[in-house]
């Protein structure tokens, strides 16, 4: 057997040191991410500061079931989600309306291509959770139907259902085609 | 794969191509197109979100009280939106409620291609909305939603009979006298009284709705409807 000398007490904490410097970095690199995942899922920037907050330090605390490092983003999401679920199931009476969170401009938005960015970004904000929250994991935060299934615990066929549902609002609430076609409403 | 199919896929998640789609889209111009625009979607989407939404900082307090004037004037236009809502609602023909119905399924064409049985934990969720009680044995529910349907959410089943799936919405607050009948879009079905309100079942093809909508009389118990949930929750 070979001898093998007890790790020094000071390269150890230097290690945890490190090891901390490293997490540290890695969150605040990942916190715009989640603030603007957050946002769109809450629609109050306060109320999105403290969902990311609390999610951190959740993550903190069990930061070691974080196995690799380049699945941080999609961990760190879905901690913000859960902590999203956790407060609307807890304050649900009391977040804000749309109406009241939401800077709508008073005039009509610009014309051209910005213009329509205007308008998707209003009709993402008013689509309901239960559109809104599968569409967000899915553009923003990039995860499969599979993956949306599990988090929110539903069947696949339910996940497409709402992912399908929430583009059809989309079109619309806009009032237009992708391709800048105005289409009629379509009946909820 | 048939083109209903194909929407629902390209509709949820239009940049993924299986391979069954990859070949419909092959012999099929009009997904190809629609493919193309939800591309176009979803690139707008990905622009749309890379920013966060224009957001208040915080709840603002209420400014200023309004002028008197005001909460009158808002009082007056409420009264005049009830009347004519209400007018509407009386005025409207009857028969509108079926060619709604169809609609409706239309608009969610993959719930016919259900190939498992929905968990109860889903079947709950979807009935306890309106205040549904089922004596359906869950295993031949292959669909359970609760959907948004002239004003409240109501349960949107697929239940798997021996000819095959039949749609079933349970309409607590639509009244009908009498059955009736329709055939639309392809569809069969028909709308019967029952307790508190009344139920939609429909099949593709010619259906044997009116058996499956016996049963149903039989198999739906109206519970007490809850405190006017679909009416609070966040719907355009």
């Amino acid at each position: 057997m070979r001898n093998s000398s007890p790790p020094s007490p000071v390269s150890s904490i230097s290690e945890r040191a490190d090891a901390r410097a490293s997490f540290t970095a890695l969150f605040e690199s990942l916190r715009p991410d989640l603030l603007r995942f957050a946002q769109w899922l809450a629609r109050d920037r306060a109320l999105a500061e403290d969902i990311v907050q609390e999610a951190l330090l959740r993550a903190w605390r069990s930061r070691a079931a974080l196995k690799d490092p380049s699945a941080a983003r999609a961990w760190l999401l879905t901690i913000v989600r859960r902590e999203h679920a956790r407060l609307y199931e807890r304050k649900r009476l009391e977040l804000v309306s749309l109406d009241e969170a939401a800077e709508i401009p008073d005039s009509a938005p610009a014309a051209g291509a910005d213009g329509e960015l205007v308008m998707l970004r209003h009709a993402i904000m008013r689509l309901p959770l239960e559109y809104r929250e599968p569409l967000v994991l899915q553009v923003l935060g990039g995860f499969s139907t599979e993956e949306i299934a599990r988090e929110l615990e539903l069947t696949a066929t339910a996940v497409l259902t709402r992912l399908f549902r929430a583009r059809n609002k989309l079109r619309a609430l806009c009032g237009v085609t992708a391709s800048g076609v105005a289409t009629p409403g379509e009946p909820a | 794969m048939t083109c209903e199919e194909a929407r629902l896929l390209i509709g949820a998640d239009p940049e993924t191509l299986t391979p069954a789609l990859e070949e419909h889209l092959r012999s099929c111009a009009a997904c190809r197109a629609l493919r193309a625009d939800m591309l176009r979607l979803n690139a707008a989407l990905r622009r749309a979100l890379a920013e966060p939404p224009s957001l208040r900082a915080a709840r603002t307090s209420r400014s200023a009280a309004p002028p008197p004037w005001r909460q009158w004037a808002l009082a007056a236009s409420v009264v005049l939106a009830i009347v004519a809502a209400l007018g509407v609602w009386v005025l409207r023909p009857s028969d509108t409620l079926a060619s709604e119905v169809v609609a409706h399924v239309q608009g969610e064409p993959q719930s016919w291609f259900a190939t498992h049985n929905v968990s109860a934990g889903a079947i709950d969720h979807a009935l306890k909305n309106s205040g549904i009680g089922l004596d359906v044995s869950s295993d031949k529910i292959m669909y359970a939603e609760s959907c948004w349907f002239r004003g409240h959410y109501v349960p949107h089943l697929v239940l798997e009979t021996e000819h095959g799936p039949a749609t079933v919405l349970i309409l607590r607050h639509e009244h009908v006298r009498a059955l009736d009948h329709f055939h639309e879009s392809g569809m069969t079905g028909v709308i019967v009284p029952s307790g508190e309100g009344s139920i939609a079942v429909l099949e593709r093809g010619g259906g044997r709705v009116d058996e499956l909508a016996g049963k149903l009389r039989q198999q739906v118990h109206w519970l007490p409807e809850p405190d006017d949930h679909s009416q609070s929750k966040d719907h355009p």
